[in-house]
């Protein structure tokens, strides 16, 4: 080797991969293509799951792109800013995540022979900028927002955003009953602006008609010590105490030590420790709570001084549920149970320890500041509680966005024909090489309601061309018009309440053409070879992430937010 | 064989290389390999690169100066290149592009001069004059009144940033620069921060005067107005002993008080705080459990930001004291924030801590894009847009940009060569048409005719017009100065004098000569994939 140690042929560190140029950027968009490939048949209401077995022996059945291409486990860098979308798709909007990943897909396919005709890719870039901004103000310019109307009616325009969410969701076939509850659910926390107070809760068994909402906190009854049986299981309008202290027996302090030089005195320190215990339980009991919830153990001494005196409580309660009471019950969590007052207690309608299924379930309802909701999912098998909870998580967030934004517009594939529609109209006022670029842009467009079609059964040329009449009817009343899932043809999705946010859209088209562009815009890769210690590092975490991005291929646990 | 000659004198195992053959084409080569990688990101139509980093990071970016720093280049005279590239961007903060590709150019037209037979120390010489006659040619470049700005006038700072920021995100400049450009009067690189998250689009991001933070409020206060703050440095909890201490308890009443004593002392605490007015407390380490109590009990807003310097930049937002540990704080020691509310930006949950009055000079571009890459080349444009506010401030002067300016170079160095006796003009002349590098680069990266260009530039500069360059949006040449694209003098000035002296740098070294690399355990050695 050392022969050939000739400087010049190594610039760069042995071990380097580089690829640059025409062949590179056609690889780039074929890796894409792949990926998009995979999400694209679960687009729809009558789009397919898909099932994922990962290397730990984990089954996950889903619909959801960003959930899908979380485990994909991609590793191919382009490919991998596919991924980045979805997930920002996901946090921003929490739906339409295939859309996202089957659009810039498209994008870049429809690229692809202009670039093998050897167009400079900044020219594709610059127009598919500009169609993009067009495009998002046809978006705003075609919502139709639903403020200034009253409380009901919101509701149940809401609940026609969370239906069309939920109808390409394996819960479809509930829609209404979820829809409803969703928006409920959302409606209950109001404006305040934190998703984990609502609460979702799975519960294996019974049937998805069973699921429901409680307008207040619930959660699986705790690890409970003797002397539980004996304490009141419905309570209406208790006193409500969160602790974050243990009440059992044991050391006061970690570092504190007991000598004693006269035995007779062991027998008095004895009993000051019950003194202890009993003083902390004694003031609880003084403050007047009926209910007493800790984060912390509730030893059996607790359980059956509580039972004696027809008090209710419940140690080891996770603090994310904590929360959500006080929450809920406006009091709030005490580390001391010294001066209690009143004011810290919180409240609730009625208390109850309820069977659900083969679980008890405490459950607080009618909390007076009605800031949390949680829902209770039955179903038959736990992936499929799995995949119905993801689906609600969607829905909740499409309700949330809606909410906020306010506008809609046509789902159902019809403001994509309509700006594809759009585009190419404007395309036609183009002199040069951008009137090409832009109506291939177009065309992308068009492969949503081609995939609803497609994933079907139907005849998708057919009923795009039924579309493309529709809209180009001069007076533009074929706008709202869309795939009809249930008939084959094409009907006004708007008529149909077939609706969307427009946030969903304008982000989604947004974020697709800027990952289209940025992988446009890569010419060249170079791939340093691996540091040992990173190498330590990868092998870890096995999932070959990349560095502080690498949570994002962690599979579970990625989508956090939703789970409880 | 018994060695002999220089192989004699050294240890086996290293590698000597001498000649013009052996060492300065080969020096050569490997500096034109670099510059041809970052070549092709020049400009606002410049590719970008995608690099993934020995950490297995990956990078999409057209910014130089990451590109050559992620590299890892190993060639001893490619180094000097980057080091040059560095160099620039530690100065200015913006231009390596320019600085390595030029000095590469520059070392690709030495090599045919080396060809024709001339020496390297008459194309250094030669080179130097081309130097010193450019920066004294860049001057008389400088537009007229640009040298008095206002700093504070948003228009002129936008006008001298466009093009630093162009360069990088183009097409958006237009939303970045606004942002970068509102900033307070008191300026200092480290006093704008940049927030990334995830989701939504360019046109989401906002500038905060003040600070963002990437967590949420620890208690149950979220949000709280006109308040004022206490930052204690050491954290908010009960003070332990550094050493390993035993509390010995003598009596049954010493145990039953032990904890109550604990407790009161910590409520004394907390009250203290509360009586000397502050609404919000900010920890700069953990929270104890049992203080959080006293807090919520009090209504106090508790912020806990672990970074010193983040917590060093808060101080400055809010113009309080960090105090060490908690204790009754000094009236004067006390911050003000206009508002601190916890909000939901993109799924993320962040603390916006706002103060308009006083003399904050923090403010924070919150970046918002849907990728993880597009964030971070976002964030490198921010910081290029900050470093040439931070030039601007030091020399306000700008000269025409879009390659009128190295076109109109070229044209004069070109003619003063030709005064010029000796072998010397060869090697100015080649030095002039380097300039070429950047209009011809700028036109192939947009997809245009880069010859058809530059012969029109020269048209158009021989004619007087010196500030004809190229219109990147319609492909074709105009006077810049119409377009508004204007660089920074200093920019250019430093960018041309370090590739310059790179340039001559390695065209001085004619022997190689490398020792055996160290024995001891080897970064690569466990690593098989260098075998196969």
């Amino acid at each position: 080797m050392a022969a050939m140690m000739q400087p010049q042929i190594i610039l760069l560190k042995e071990g380097t991969d580089t690829s640059q140029g025409k062949a590179q950027l056609v690889s780039n968009i074929n890796a894409c293509t792949v990926v998009a490939d995979t999400v694209r048949t679960t687009l729809g209401p009558r789009g397919m799951d898909k099932l994922i077995h990962d290397d730990k022996g984990n089954v996950t059945i889903s619909n959801d792109g960003a959930t899908i291409m979380k485990l994909l486990d991609i590793v191919h860098p382009a490919a991998k800013i596919l991924v980045d979308i979805a997930k920002s798709q996901d946090s921003e909007v929490g739906d339409g995540t295939t859309t996202v990943v089957l659009l810039a897909g498209e994008f870049l396919k429809e690229a692809k022979p202009f670039i093998e005709d050897g167009v400079h890719p900044q020219n594709l870039i610059r127009s598919y900028r500009t169609a993009c901004s067009l495009a998002i103000e046809k978006i705003k310019e075609l919502a139709i927002s639903i403020e200034g109307k009253t409380r009901e009616e919101k509701k149940s325009l809401l609940a026609k955003c969370a239906a069309t969410t939920l109808s390409s969701k394996l819960i479809g076939g509930e829609k209404e009953f979820f829809a409803s509850m969703v928006v409920d659910a959302v409606v209950a926390i109001g404006n305040e602006d934190k998703l984990n107070m609502i609460g979702i809760k799975k519960v294996p068994g019974g049937s998805m008609r069973d699921s429901f909402l409680v307008d207040g906190v619930a959660f699986k009854k705790t690890f409970s010590y003797a002397g539980f049986e004996q304490q009141p299981k419905k309570f209406l309008k208790p006193k409500i105490l969160l602790l974050n202290i243990e009440l059992e027996l044991k050391s006061e302090k970690e570092n504190a030590e007991i000598r004693l030089s006269d035995p007779s005195q062991y027998q008095s320190i004895v009993d000051a420790e019950w003194n202890i215990i009993y003083d902390k339980l004694d003031k609880c009991v003084q403050s007047g709570a009926k209910v007493v919830l800790s984060r912390l153990a509730i030893g059996d001494l607790g359980t059956q001084y509580f039972a004696d005196r027809d008090i209710f409580c419940a140690g080891r309660v996770s603090e994310e549920d904590l929360l959500r009471v006080a929450a809920a019950t406006g009091g709030t969590v005490q580390t001391s149970v010294n001066n209690v007052i009143d004011e810290v207690l919180g409240t609730c309608e009625v208390f109850e320890e309820k069977q659900v299924g083969n679980e008890r379930f405490n459950i607080f309802s009618g909390c007076p500041s009605g800031l949390t909701a949680t829902i209770v999912l039955r179903g038959g098998a736990d992936q499929f509680i799995e995949e119905a909870e993801r689906s609600l998580h969607d829905a909740i967030m499409i309700v949330r966005r809606a909410l906020k934004n306010s506008t809609v517009v046509a789902g159902g594939g019809a403001i994509d024909m309509e700006i594809s529609r759009f585009l190419r109209q404007h395309a036609r006022t183009i002199a040069g090489k951008s009137q090409l670029f832009i109506n291939s842009y177009a065309k992308a467009l068009e492969v949503i309601p081609r995939q609803l079609c497609d994933n079907a059964g139907f005849d998708a040329t057919d009923v795009l061309n039924k579309l493309r009449q529709k809209h180009a009817l001069p007076t533009g009343e074929g706008a709202p018009y869309g795939v009809d899932i249930n008939t084959g043809g094409i009907a006004d999705s708007f008529a149909n309440f077939v609706w969307e946010p427009s946030v969903v859209k304008i982000n989604a088209i947004n974020a697709a053409t800027e990952a289209a562009c940025l992988i446009l815009s890569v010419d060249e890769t170079v791939k340093n070879p691996k540091s040992e210690s990173a190498q330590g590092e990868a092998a870890a975490s096995a999932m070959g992430g990349r560095g502080r991005g690498g949570a994002a291929f962690r599979g579970r646990g990625g989508r956090g937010m939703r789970r409880r | 064989m018994q060695p002999y000659g220089i192989q004699s004198m050294l240890k086996e195992g290293h590698k000597h290389l001498s000649g013009l053959d052996e060492a300065v084409v080969k020096n050569i080569d490997a500096c034109k390999q670099l510059s041809t990688i970052t070549r092709t990101s020049l400009g606002p139509n410049g590719m970008n690169k995608m690099v993934i980093n020995h950490l297995d990071k990956l990078f999409v970016t057209n910014d130089a100066a990451t590109i050559v720093n992620e590299l890892e280049v190993q060639h001893p005279a490619a180094k000097i290149l980057v080091l040059a590239g560095k160099a620039q961007q530690e100065e200015i903060g913006d231009g390596a592009n320019l600085t390595i590709s030029f000095a590469g150019e520059l070392l690709q037209n030495a090599e045919e001069l080396i060809r024709m037979g001339l020496h390297p120390s008459e194309i250094i010489s030669g080179y130097n004059k081309g130097i010193i006659k450019t920066i004294e040619l860049l001057e008389d470049l400088v537009e007229k009144g640009s040298e008095n700005m206002d700093v504070r006038n948003k228009e002129e700072v936008i006008t001298r940033m466009k093009a630093a920021v162009a360069s990088k995100q183009f097409g958006q400049e237009d939303i970045l620069c606004p942002l970068v450009a509102d900033n307070p009067a008191n300026f200092n690189v480290d006093n704008v921060r940049v927030a990334k998250l995830l989701g939504g689009g360019l046109y989401n991001s906002t500038v905060v005067r003040g600070m963002v933070l990437k967590n949420a409020a620890v208690g149950s206060i979220q949000r709280i107005e006109k308040a004022k703050v206490a930052v204690f440095a050491g954290g908010v909890d009960t003070s332990a002993t550094e050493t390993k201490g035993t509390v010995l308890i003598h009596s049954a009443d010493q145990l039953e008080n032990y904890a109550k004593t604990e407790e009161a002392k910590v409520e004394e605490l907390i009250r203290g705080v509360v009586e000397s007015g502050a609404k919000v407390i900010v920890s700069g380490a953990a929270v104890g459990e049992m203080a959080l109590h006293f807090c919520e009990r009090y209504k106090l807003m508790v912020l806990k930001i672990s970074s010193k310097f983040e917590l060093r930049r808060f101080c400055r937002t809010t113009g309080a004291v960090a105090m060490l540990k908690l204790c009754h704080p000094n009236p004067d020691d006390l911050g003000y924030v206009d508002s601190v509310s916890v909000e939901e930006i993109g799924g993320v949950r962040v603390t916006v801590v706002k103060n308009e009055e006083g003399g904050n000079s923090v403010s924070t571009v919150v970046l918002r894009g849907s990728t993880d890459s597009i964030l971070d080349d976002l964030e490198r444009a921010v910081d290029d847009g900050v470093n040439t506010y931070k030039a601007m401030c030091k020399d306000s002067r700008m000269v025409p940009g879009g390659a009128a300016t190295e076109i109109e170079l070229a044209r004069k160095v070109k003619e003063f060569g030709l005064k010029e006796t000796g072998l010397d003009q060869y090697a100015i002349a080649k030095f002039a048409e380097s300039f070429e590098m950047v209009p011809k680069t700028l036109a192939e990266n947009a997809g245009l005719n880069a010859m058809e260009i530059i012969s029109s530039l020269y048209a158009e500069h021989a004619n007087g017009n010196y500030k004809v360059g190229i219109d990147l949006e319609e492909g074709v040449w105009k006077d810049v100065s119409a377009l508004n694209i204007w660089d920074l003098y200093i920019t250019k000035f430093f960018a041309l004098k370090f590739a310059a002296d790179a340039a001559c740098t390695v065209l001085r070294v004619d022997q190689i000569i490398m020792a055996k690399p160290a024995g001891g355990p080897r970064r690569e050695q466990p690593a098989g994939n260098d075998e196969d």
